[in-house]
């Protein structure tokens, strides 16, 4: 039995169908950290189911079982005989699945390296030019812009300008900077990179082209809920359009959708409620059932 | 022992404020004010900070004469702009706390506070 069409029909029903309902639906927002979990789920099987793919495309005429225990054995992992039978498993079965997987490790890889090695070049000036505050724990920026960011990963910075501390009451600046830490703490750039690395292999795919924007939205969304959580609501919208209003504005030029910033200032201040505890554990083990999917379509239990 | 880069923004600190070439000697007699600090270590991050292109240098007689490559002013700026996203680059090295806005987004905002002032006040 040749998988290939199956798999190939899921990874379209993943890449395409899957991320218009996950745009459509309103839940993301409201669990935003489950929401980010089922987005990268997504990728994960779209990858794998994919990779099988291309496995059963390069021994059509066998089933997978052969290709996959070759698979795993060329990447360390799989039980079984210590090494296939070189008869049983042919080099493109392994060979095709395994370019497509170090293609996707590659791009994240990627992104993670270069994010890291601009953080590491930002730092070092960063540690020059700006005043370490220990009560806030922040680097206070000389500059007339108010404005706040930070640096995750190791040696982390949470930064603002000198202007956004005039600007800024004492609570806003706390609930800000309790934002910024809930990034630093949650380890906010590692999905970030995950998403991005995706998003940079498969381009054209409609999960691809949202799932960078889906989850840096809900990780904001996540910080947001992690500051909320210590400042009331008011507190922080009011700092995010402070922040935002002390900018030059820039040009419109027309994005689709509401920015990230109106809907997230929208949610602080409407009613949050999180979603049903069915839903939720529902939502959670379909994330953490999909990667193994596409090993069902490709090998049914039985055959 | 103090951190290589606590030293490093010391000098750098030296050279801002000075807006001159100076040479390794005033800047460890400038810290030797404050603390003890050997003239072989500052000479050594001094040389760290002309390498990674913070300092310029030019040779006097047998003395180097180094100063800042560009003002405190300007590392600051570029550090916003890179720390607010102006460059636009895709790579989310930084995380910013909100994301440069258009005028009618700004005025989205307002509206959504101002209502909700007036359904806590009302």
């Amino acid at each position: 039995m040749n998988a290939a069409p199956a798999l190939l029909g899921y990874a379209a029903l993943v890449g395409v169908t899957a991320p218009r309902v996950l745009l459509r639906s309103a839940w993301p927002h409201r669990a935003p950290a489950l929401g980010v979990t089922v987005w990268l789920a997504l990728t994960v099987t779209f990858v794998l189911a994919v990779a099988l793919a291309a496995a059963q495309l390069a021994s059509p005429a066998e089933h997978l079982h052969a290709g996959l225990v070759g698979l795993l054995h060329s990447c360390g992992v799989g039980s079984g005989p210590a090494v296939p039978d070189p008869g049983t498993t042919d080099a493109p079965a392994v060979a095709l699945p395994a370019v497509v997987l170090g293609a996707w490790a590659g791009a994240v890889a990627h992104r993670l390296l270069r994010a890291g090695l601009r953080r590491a070049r930002h730092r070092d000036r960063l540690d020059k030019v700006g005043v370490r505050c220990p009560r806030l724990r922040v680097t206070v920026l000389p500059h007339a812009t108010p404005g706040a960011y930070c640096l995750p990963g190791l040696r982390a910075r949470i930064v603002v300008s000198d202007a956004a501390v005039r600007l800024l009451s004492a609570r806003q600046l706390d609930a800000v900077v309790e934002h910024e830490r809930a990034h630093v703490a949650g380890r906010h750039h590692l999905p970030l990179a995950a998403a991005e690395g995706f998003g940079a292999l498969f381009r054209r795919l409609p999960l691809a082209r949202h799932v960078r924007d889906q989850v840096a939205l809900l990780l904001e969304m996540s910080a947001d809920d992690r500051a909320l959580r210590r400042h009331p609501d008011a507190v922080l919208a009011t700092a995010m359009y402070e922040l935002a209003g002390g900018r030059t504005p820039r040009g419109a030029f027309g994005a689709a959708g509401p920015s990230p910033a109106v809907l997230r200032m929208k949610r602080i201040l409407g009613p949050r409620r999180a979603p049903h505890p069915a839903l939720r554990s529902a939502l959670a083990s379909a994330a953490a059932s999909a990667p193994f999917l596409p090993l069902l379509v490709a090998c049914p239990p039985g055959v | 022992m103090r951190r290589l880069g606590e030293l490093e923004a010391e000098i750098m600190d030296r050279f801002w404020r000075w807006g001159r070439p100076a040479t390794v000697r005033e800047v460890v007699d400038d810290i030797n004010r404050h603390r003890s600090v050997a003239y072989t270590t500052v000479t050594t991050v001094t040389g760290i900070l002309f390498h990674k292109g913070h300092l310029t240098r030019t040779r006097e007689g047998r003395i180097w004469l180094y100063r800042a490559a560009a003002t405190r002013e300007a590392y600051a700026a570029a550090l916003m702009e890179d720390g607010l996203g102006a460059s636009e680059d895709r790579t989310a090295a930084l995380a910013r706390f909100v994301e440069n806005l258009d005028a009618d987004e700004l005025d989205a905002l307002r509206t959504a506070l101002h209502e909700a002032e007036r359904r806590t006040d009302g």
